[in-house]
């Protein structure tokens, strides 16, 4: 009898333990393959507008895929490549689409009584395109005498650290007859799995150490106090400090900037996981900041933005 | 005459098992032959044998070994390739997996195709020592390959985890 309630509990552990794991995947990195800007500039898709008497350049992505067939066929190579390897990416064309028409969408929504959707500034400014790894892409085709040849580069950044996790490029084979779009499909097909390496390599790194994110503290001017303000003999930095190091994994991080009304975290290794076990990003994380901040003895009112997956803000002062 | 014929099996057995060990000790050469088609690498395989027959038919096994384990590196204009698996002991980790996967007549021969049809260029084949060295170009289906690695858990997917 005994034995037969042990080898019961034992059941439920496993298939409990099953359940866990069938649900903790961690949250999936977006994709998504820009041109770069030495492409948009070399090809002529740049916008320029007069920034207080500077004339700044800008790149102009919308004519870009409206206008070159090249593009979308090295976008759709891609993307092909991709979601062979079971990682479909987001295709920029239709995420400025999907972003034209919620736009039009917000523009004109109105309730019974007549209100429309609450917009703020900030709202405005975060609806581009955007993902958690950016694709960026450049090719030039180089011409000696009657021979062509592709310069094809393929750079994986990182959108919140700025870094790049993996990159694939080199000249290709010159050629008296092929046209450009055979070359450059074979400069896709010859680089993809190399760039493919670089970000498994990424993601290995991100299972043993981590997401890499930024954390960034700032104040509202409204507020009276600052990160230099003590609270129980200890200054406001310290304070955060100490909770970044106690809650990192194996306490990476590095403060990086700080002065009495910023503090600039980067390098910030937080688990994939949260204390139950559910996949985390930086919001979850920072999460655990803003409520150690907004509970006495502090009791400090403050507001908790994030873009994507790695970059969260914490505003201290007022929601 | 059944003396003759058995002896012939023995030695052409031992020439196998000969091609089989150097195969395990990494005795081949892979050298980057072209871009293949969207999913294939081709290659010309470099093998060691004292019967040409051998070496060409080991040259099969060879690419397949390769492109899993060793990799190759690159050659005018196009990218060498790292090896499918990062794990620098997944042979041994793996051993019985592999000894089936590479038998004689084993699952590796879904991937490879012999790009010539056998046929060897005259500068392709050396006499090295009492041993044949040939050069024959293969055609390797790595896009199947590491999907049947992957789904064998042999080798991790690139959405592993996520």
């Amino acid at each position: 009898m005994k034995l037969q309630i042990m080898k019961i509990a034992l059941l439920s552990l496993m298939i409990l333990g099953a359940t866990t794991l069938g649900f903790s995947q961690a949250k999936k990195p977006t994709l998504m393959v820009v041109p770069s800007d030495v492409w948009c500039n070399t090809n002529g898709y740049m916008q320029t507008y007069d920034d207080q008497g500077t004339k700044v350049k800008i790149p102009d992505y919308k004519r870009a895929f409206q206008e070159n067939s090249d593009l979308l066929a090295v976008i759709s190579k891609i993307n092909g490549m991709m979601a062979e390897r079971g990682f479909p990416l987001k295709n920029m064309e239709s995420v400025i689409k999907t972003l034209e028409s919620e736009r039009a969408e917000n523009a004109i929504l109105t309730s019974k009584t007549g209100s429309g959707v609450s917009e703020s500034p900030m709202d405005k400014l975060k609806k581009v395109a955007k993902a958690d790894i950016i694709i960026q892409l450049t090719w030039d085709v180089l011409k000696t005498g009657p021979k062509k040849s592709v310069r094809f580069t393929l750079q994986g950044l990182d959108a919140y650290t700025d870094k790049e996790i993996a990159t694939a490029g080199g000249t290709g084979n010159p050629s008296f007859s092929a046209e450009t779009a055979v070359l450059l499909e074979e400069a896709v097909a010859d680089k993809i799995d190399n760039f493919n390496v670089g970000l498994q390599r990424h993601f290995d790194d991100l299972f043993a150490n981590g997401r890499e994110i930024i954390i960034r503290i700032k104040k509202f001017d409204s507020w009276k106090n600052d990160l230099e303000t003590e609270y129980g003999g200890k200054e406001l930095n310290v304070i955060i400090e100490d909770w970044v190091r106690a809650n990192t994994v194996k306490n990476r991080f590095s403060n990086s900037d700080a002065t009495e009304n910023m503090m600039l975290f980067e390098q910030v290794r937080i688990p994939l996981y949260d204390a139950s076990g559910n996949a985390t990003d930086a919001r979850g994380f920072t999460r655990g900041l803003q409520k150690l901040l907004a509970a006495p003895p502090y009791s400090i009112a403050n507001k908790l933005t994030v873009k994507g997956l790695g970059q969260a803000v914490i505003v201290l002062g007022e929601k | 005459m059944l003396l003759i014929t058995g002896f012939s099996s023995v030695v052409s057995a031992q020439t196998n098992k000969k091609a089989n060990e150097d195969t395990e000790a990494w005795r081949y050469e892979l050298e980057v032959a072209g871009t293949g088609v969207q999913g294939t690498y081709l290659l010309k395989v470099w093998s060691y044998s004292k019967k040409p027959n051998v070496a060409i038919e080991q040259a099969k096994k060879n690419a397949v070994h390769g492109v899993i384990f060793k990799g190759f590196a690159g050659d005018q204009g196009i990218l060498g390739k790292p090896p499918l698996t990062t794990n620098s002991n997944l042979e041994q980790e793996k051993d019985q997996w592999f000894k089936e996967f590479f038998a004689d007549g084993g699952k590796y021969m879904k991937f490879v195709s012999l790009s010539s049809d056998g046929a060897v260029a005259a500068e392709d084949r050396m006499k090295v020592g009492k041993q044949y060295k040939i050069g024959v170009l293969v055609s390797v289906n790595v896009a199947l390959l590491r999907k049947d690695l992957e789904e064998a858990g042999i080798i991790k997917s690139l959405s592993a985890g996520f």
